[in-house]
């Protein structure tokens, strides 16, 4: 533990609208031909549905997204009542029942495409950190808070940092400000400008993000000290410079969407780009393996972790596997390996191109695994050697504090930077030429909508939003850091073991039911 | 008579029923974790020390946490018992965690059934801190030389109807299930365990510890203790606090005692075909059930040790094609009965057995069908005999080095080395090391080392070994040799010298060959002079020759200790010299400076550098090159590790030549520089490798090549498994020997007649005068090229021998005028380095030279209905 970097200071948020025209929000405003321009309703509203600009006859088309629907009727600045001639109306919108899944619903997608626009938490009445999967977070709640554990401190003395070295070795600290960090997109998968993007978005938040296994882009050069460099099995693009270039790597063991199947990016994404940064042939299907063909045993573990050590003397490890039944075991022998960072991936996470009977049915739940995780390496004396970190459906900033009360130091996030560049998690990253909002896609055409500007602003956003709400649910039980909430799993109810009358006490989460 | 076989194993199981439940659940995992494993037989006893050293060589295999040793065919004197009462006693180690037990355990299990001939506390060290790093008290060991009461048998015979068994094999049966009863009381009924059996068969003991299998022997005094097998176990428990033992290997079945490499994934699954055998477990290690397998097909059902190897590793696919068809109906009756339990995963066993019955001792290595763990075999015949098994090469030459410093008799090099592939069809990827009495009536033992089909490995006969003093004296050629050696130093190359010494090599005496060494070592001190000497002497390790009557390991063992002598005749940092070598090793490692004036070559011992970590010779090597430094002889290795890595990108007109162990991981991610191996190499050599020249003059280990992006390669033998994997980009590689399976699986490297990648196998070896010859097929293996989507493998198979069956997604297509145009420079390249010759090696067959039509057959990706990528406007993705 050389260098204990201080604290830094957040970024700005800046408002970004979303690229696409015609937002989507939970309710649709409409204006009928009976609107004769008078302008009341652009004085009225104060959330800026309506606006008329100077000069206009008209409003312009009312911003629907911004509407806070029908929780305004009682409000004496109500647009659909004051209308002298009845041109308003306000409806739900129906966009909403062929949007998102049971998981990430329509409404926390919208809240978080609201985040990433604006830095805040939104107003709209929308519930973005429940989803309907009937199970795993949404199951879950931090209890109803005592109102005289409220400290009353301000978000800037709240501690959200997290260390990464905890062995105590001679290596390096690394403290990044918030407790999470990005996950392994790779050049391939995703499109250029998006993965830089979330290296510049790591930079400013003074958080990190990772390569998967894609290559090392040039492109990362400039904020290689936030970039972390995957070693996962396939190690395609995995060179010693790559290796040299990061203060952590990663070994990618598996991932918790599709234990034991490797990785497997299809033909049609293997764009001229793509093959020359793995080296690959074009418009050939790249397979990474499903073991290290090096790595058989934890001796082997041990020895594939001293090679990396060898090459890059100052470089942090972490070691990302899936949640398989014996997780405590591999957690306790990778730090006795000599990893820094031990991250479980369990088995929500993955974007479309994971097999759903994958996804759904091999890895154990992450918030199985972490808590059982945690214990162990407790009554093995060393939980407080190694930064825990939990991935793996992990959508929004409450299931983070979630996790982090069950036991994780942190956590790791890929699908939400993605629905903060305005992914519809519409599943379909792998098929064709990729992704249709020009995300997951390097096509030519499609892998170049986004600016590396917008997505690193966008994601700044985002996750400021999201320090916010951690900040709030601290105070609400009386603590000043993400680090006093590790394994406070006393602060969490599951509403399956509650009586009726207590379970009563709790929003219930929504019953979404898609058209899909 | 099957019939009445039959009612003897219905008997027994049924007597095992009897057993008291064990009360485990298995469907706890299995205790997990890795290991370093290493054994060896020899016709001699010997000495417990010399296993201490490859086990402690191996200590990056183990963490401390568990290790444990076996001997068999002990030695009566250290023991301190007559022969007859070793031969016929059972030798029962009862290890007491909780020492006041010794008394209750005695009065329930010992003395009420066994007549005890001795017993006596195994001898160890007053006090266990004396044995530096031991952290926990070992057990006590009761030792027990004892038979079954005649009477008690006799109830037991009865009450089990066994009278139709072999008396005495009832009486192992009766020790056996003692052993079980006790464990179930004393040690897995409980959670605080308090004693359980260590072993408990004739003229065979096992002890283990909490700590390194080398402090076993120092705690239990078996430094000068004798017997003629030997295994160690370093263990690598995943879980982090261990206070017992219990978990160590190795374990026992009946006379046998197993240490195990690797982890089951169908534990739970063998648990359940061993209960259906009336067989638990009681320690909750899947090296506990495989041995149980073992005692369960050899003692129960009486299968010779052919089919219970491949009960436990199955010959399947392409190689179950190859057996003869008397073979594949037995193998598929073993293998429909007992698939459930072959052990799925990787695993490496070594196994110490003695039969009592027929009067010999085995020590055994299987390997798995998919050669997941490391593993190597080695051989050395002479006037005493040694067969050895470990997971490193560098295990074996310390295990050589060891006891040639104490007996002459054994070299520090073997004659032979080889891997193992599992389910193999050509030897079945286990090898049998076996002693039994010479028949000379003296006493005497000799070894003789087979497959799993029972074919013999021989090295060459008729070649003595070297045997000094007596060796040193009269060389002849004397003159000649002087005269040679010093024209050859003044020489431009040393191609007179070597046509000279392979003339005159055949009929030198081991003398002349010393001398010659002298000659060239003692010279002068000029660079010029050492350079050459260096040359020569590099040459002559490598390269292939007739040694006529003189053992190539021996000669090998004298041109070896010559270039040791140069080595450590070069000037270090502290001694004025006008050289251009300097010299360090760990001792000196201070004093690394830049380079200046003339020097050029530096050389790194890297003897007692650790093998992995911050100190490590490998990082050293990247702060010499940092300080300017490009020029490194590197030698003395014992299994360091990563030589070659670290040193960043574009590395070119680097060198590093390595000599002696070296270790895993050697020139993995390289840019640019050279790096040759003198010698055998490790595993996962080149792995990530992007640029550069790799030349191996031996064998290659696993994975080589894992994940590369390019640089020339060449092997002068085998590699083992899995070579390209993963390989993307342009390597380019010649693998003269074979490699056992998976070569160039998932091959990515695009056309090779558009700059991709390609591997050239040539499938030949050399034979005993060193010349050329092909092996009996160029690629065993059941999988050849599976999943490649790119490169290309050039296979020399003038007989058509690979067929279609071995390929996943490839196909075979003669060769054009382009591809040879391609391979011919490598081909080249690979005649200059090893002297095998494109026109009357490579493309003589049977004497006849062919065109390379006929010889090389061309593997490449199969064209697949993959849509075409979309047109590209423009030519970059840059950001917007």
């Amino acid at each position: 533990m050389n260098t204990v970097q201080p604290e830094k200071a957040l970024p700005e948020a800046v408002e970004t609208p979303s690229r696409f025209r015609n937002p989507i929000g939970k309710f649709v405003v409409t204006r009928n031909s009976r609107c004769t321009g008078c302008g009341l309703c652009a004085s009225l509203c104060p959330h800026g549905v309506h606006i008329k600009p100077e000069g206009y006859a008209k409003p312009l088309p009312p911003r629907s997204e911004r509407c806070v629907g029908t929780a305004c009727e009682k409000c004496e600045y109500y647009c659909v009542a004051r209308c002298p001639n009845k041109a308003l109306s306000v409806s739900f919108n129906s966009t909403l029942e062929t949007m998102g899944d049971y998981r990430w619903t329509p409404e926390m997608l919208i809240a978080h495409w609201h985040m990433a626009e604006t830095g805040n938490l939104p107003e709209v009445d929308l519930e973005y950190s429940l989803g309907s999967s009937g199970g795993g977070f949404d199951k879950m709640r931090f209890r109803t808070p005592v109102p005289s554990e409220y400290i009353k401190i301000s978000d800037e003395v709240i501690d959200t940092s997290l260390d990464l070295n905890r062995r105590g070795d001679e290596r390096p600290q690394k403290t990044l400000s918030l407790p999470c960090y990005g996950g392994g997109m790779s050049f391939g998968s995703t499109a250029l400008n998006v993965i830089v993007g979330r290296a510049r978005a790591a930079k400013r938040l003074n958080t990190m993000t990772c390569t998967g296994e894609g290559g090392y882009p040039p492109e990362f050069l400039p904020y290689a000290e936030h970039v972390i460099t995957q070693v996962a099995t396939g190690l395609f693009g995995v060179r010693e410079e790559t290796i040299q270039n990061a203060p952590v790597v990663e070994f990618k063991y598996a991932q918790g969407a599709k234990p034991g199947l490797g990785g497997h990016l299809l033909g049609d994404k293997v764009t001229p780009e793509v093959a020359a940064m793995r080296e690959t042939v074009v418009g050939s299907s790249l397979f990474s393996p499903f073991p290290f063909h090096s790595v058989y045993s934890v001796e082997d573990h041990k020895k594939h972790l001293d090679w990396i050590k060898e090459i890059n003397p100052r470089a942090l490890l972490s070691i990302k596997v899936s949640t398989p039944s014996d997780a405590d075991m591999v957690a306790v022998g990778s730090y006795y390996a000599g990893a820094h960072i031990i991250h479980f991936d369990g088995s929500y996470g993955g974007t479309g191109a994971a097999p759903d009977i994958a996804k759904k049915n091999i890895a154990m739940p992450i918030e199985y695994a972490i808590p059982r995780i945690h214990r162990f390496l407790k009554a093995e004396g060393v939980r407080e050697k190694v930064c825990l970190i939990a991935s793996g459906g992990i959508r929004n900033a409450v299931d983070a504090a979630k996790a982090i009360a069950l036991g994780a130091d942190g956590v790791v996030i890929g699908t939400a930077d993605l629905v903060a560049l305005d992914c519809i998690r519409c599943g379909k990253c792998e098929s064709g030429r990729g992704c249709a909002r020009g995300i997951a896609s390097t096509d030519a055409e499609l892998g170049r909508m986004i600016s590396e500007e917008y997505a690193e602003q966008r994601i700044v956003n985002m996750y400021t939003a999201w320090r916010k709400q951690w900040c709030e649910i601290l105070r609400q039980y009386g603590l000043r850091s993400t680090r006093e909430l590790v394994g406070r799993s006393d602060l969490l109810v599951n509403m399956d073991y509650l009586d009726e009358a207590e379970r009563a006490k709790y929003k219930p989460a929504p019953q979404n039911k898609l058209v899909i | 008579m099957p019939q009445e076989n039959n009612s003897i194993i219905d008997d027994l199981l049924a007597a095992r029923a009897c057993l008291p439940l064990s009360g485990l659940d298995e469907t706890e995992a299995a205790e997990e974790g890795g290991c370093g494993v290493t054994g060896f037989i020899a016709s001699v006893p010997v000495s417990g020390r010399h296993i201490m050293e490859p086990s402690f060589q191996m200590h990056n295999r183990g963490n401390g946490k568990g290790g444990g040793i076996a001997a068999v065919g002990l030695s009566a004197v250290s023991l301190g018992v007559a022969q007859d009462v070793l031969d016929s006693h059972y030798l029962i180690q009862v290890a007491l965690l909780d020492p006041s037990l010794r008394q209750a355990v005695e009065a329930e299990f010992i003395t009420p059934f066994l007549d005890v001939h001795s017993a006596s506390e195994v001898p160890h060290l007053a006090d266990f801190r004396e044995v530096k790093g031991l952290e926990i008290k070992p057990p006590d060991v009761m030792r027990y030389f004892a038979r079954v009461k005649p009477a008690e048998l006799n109830r037991f015979i009865s009450e089990n109807k066994l009278g139709a068994m072999d008396v005495r094999k009832a009486e192992d049966e009766f020790i056996s299930q003692n052993s079980f009863r006790l464990n179930q009381k004393y040690y897995s009924s409980l959670v605080d365990k308090k004693a359980f059996v260590l072993s408990h068969g004739r003229d065979i003991m096992i002890l283990k510890i909490v700590g390194y299998a080398e402090q076993v022997a120092q705690y239990y005094q078996l430094e000068d203790f004798k017997a003629h097998g030997w295994i160690a176990h370093q263990r690598y428990p995943t879980k982090g606090r261990v206070w017992h033992p219990g978990g160590a290997h190795p374990f026992i079945g009946m006379d046998e005692a197993l240490v195990h490499n690797g982890d089951f994934a169908n534990y739970y699954a063998i648990t359940e075909y061993l209960r259906q055998f009336n067989i638990q477990p009681q320690f909750l290690t899947d090296t506990e059930v495989s041995v149980q397998l073992f005692d369960l097909w050899n003692r129960t059902f009486n299968y010779p040790l052919e089919y219970i190897i491949e009960a436990m590793a199955p010959t399947s696919e392409y190689d179950f094609d190859q057996l003869l068809p008397e073979k594949q109906r037995i193998y598929k009756h073993i293998q429909s009965t007992h698939l459930p339990a072959s052990p799925d995963g990787p695993w490496f066993f070594i196994i110490a057995r003695n039969n009592p019955y027929e009067h010999y001792k085995q020590l055994i290595g299987i390997t798995d069908t998919s050669m997941l763990r490391p593993q190597v075999f080695a051989l050395q015949e002479g006037e005493v005999q040694i067969g050895l098994i470990c997971s490193e090469k560098q295990a074996v030459d310390s295990t050589l080095e060891s006891l040639s410093r104490e007996d002459r008799r054994f070299r520090p090099v073997a004659d032979k080395y080889w891997n193992a592939r599992g389910g193999s069809a050509s030897d079945g990827g286990a090898f049998i090391f076996t002693i039994r009495d010479s028949g000379k009536g003296d006493g005497s033992k000799k070894l003789v080392c087979t497959n799993k089909f029972g074919d013999a490995v021989n090295v060459p006969a008729g070649q003595k070994p070297f045997n000094p003093p007596a060796d040193y004296d009269a060389p002849v050629s004397r003159n000649a040799i002087s005269q040679a050696v010093r024209s050859a130093l003044s020489a431009a190359d040393n191609t007179d010298f070597m046509r000279y010494f392979i003339h005159g090599m055949a009929k030198w005496n081991y003398a002349s060959v010393i001398f010659l060494c002298h000659e060239l070592t003692d010279i002068g001190l000029s660079d010029k002079a050492r350079s050459a000497a260096i040359e020569i002497l590099t040459a002559l390790n490598d390269l292939r020759y007739p040694t006529g009557d003189k053992k190539r390991s021996s000669v090998l063992q004298i041109i070896r200790d010559a270039l040791h002598r140069l080595f450590e005749g070069t000037p270090d940092f502290t001694t004025g010299s006008v050289s251009g070598y300097r010299r360090l090793d760990w001792f000196g490692r201070g004093d690394l400076r830049a380079p200046s004036g003339n020097e050029k070559v530096l050389l790194v011992n890297a003897r007692d550098f650790p093998p992995e970590g911050a100190e490590c010779d490998a990082r050293f090597i990247v702060s010499a090159f940092q300080l300017g430094w490009r020029r490194f002889i590197c030698y003395g290795y014992r299994g360091q590790r990563f030589t070659g890595c670290g040193l960043g990108k574009e590395t070119d007109g680097v060198r590093i030549d390595v000599y002696d162990s070296s270790g895993d991981y050697l020139a993995s991610g390289i840019d640019g520089m050279e790096i040759r191996v003198h010698g055998n190499a490790q595993d996962q050599l080149g792995q990530i490798m992007k640029r550069g020249k790799l030349v191996v003059f031996g064998d290659v280990g696993q994975t080589l090549m894992y994940g590369a992006k390019g640089g020339d390669v060449f092997i002068m033998g085998n590699a083992a498994g899995r070579p390209l994997i993963n390989a993307v980009g342009r390597p380019k590689m010649v693998i003269n020997g074979t490699c056992l399976d998976f070569l160039a699986e998932s091959f990515m490297a695009g056309d090779p007649l558009k700059g991709g990648g390609f591997v050239i196998l040539n499938g030949i070896e050399f034979d005993e005068e060193g010349k050329v010859r092909e092996l009996n097929s160029p690629y065993p293996g059941s999988n050849l090229f599976s999943l490649a989507s790119g490169g290309a493998i050039y296979i020399r198979d003038p007989h058509g021998q690979v067929v279609g069956e071995q390929l996943n997604g490839g196909e075979i297509v003669e060769l054009s005028q382009a591809d040879w145009d391609l391979i011919r420079p490598y081909l080249a390249e690979n005649e200059r380095l090893f002297g095998i010759s494109i026109e009357n090696d490579l493309l003589s067959v049977k004497g006849q030279q062919k065109p390379f039509t006929e010889v090389y057959r061309k593997v490449q990706p199969v064209k697949t209905g993959a849509p075409k990528p979309p047109p590209v406007k423009e030519k970059a993705c840059k950001p917007a």
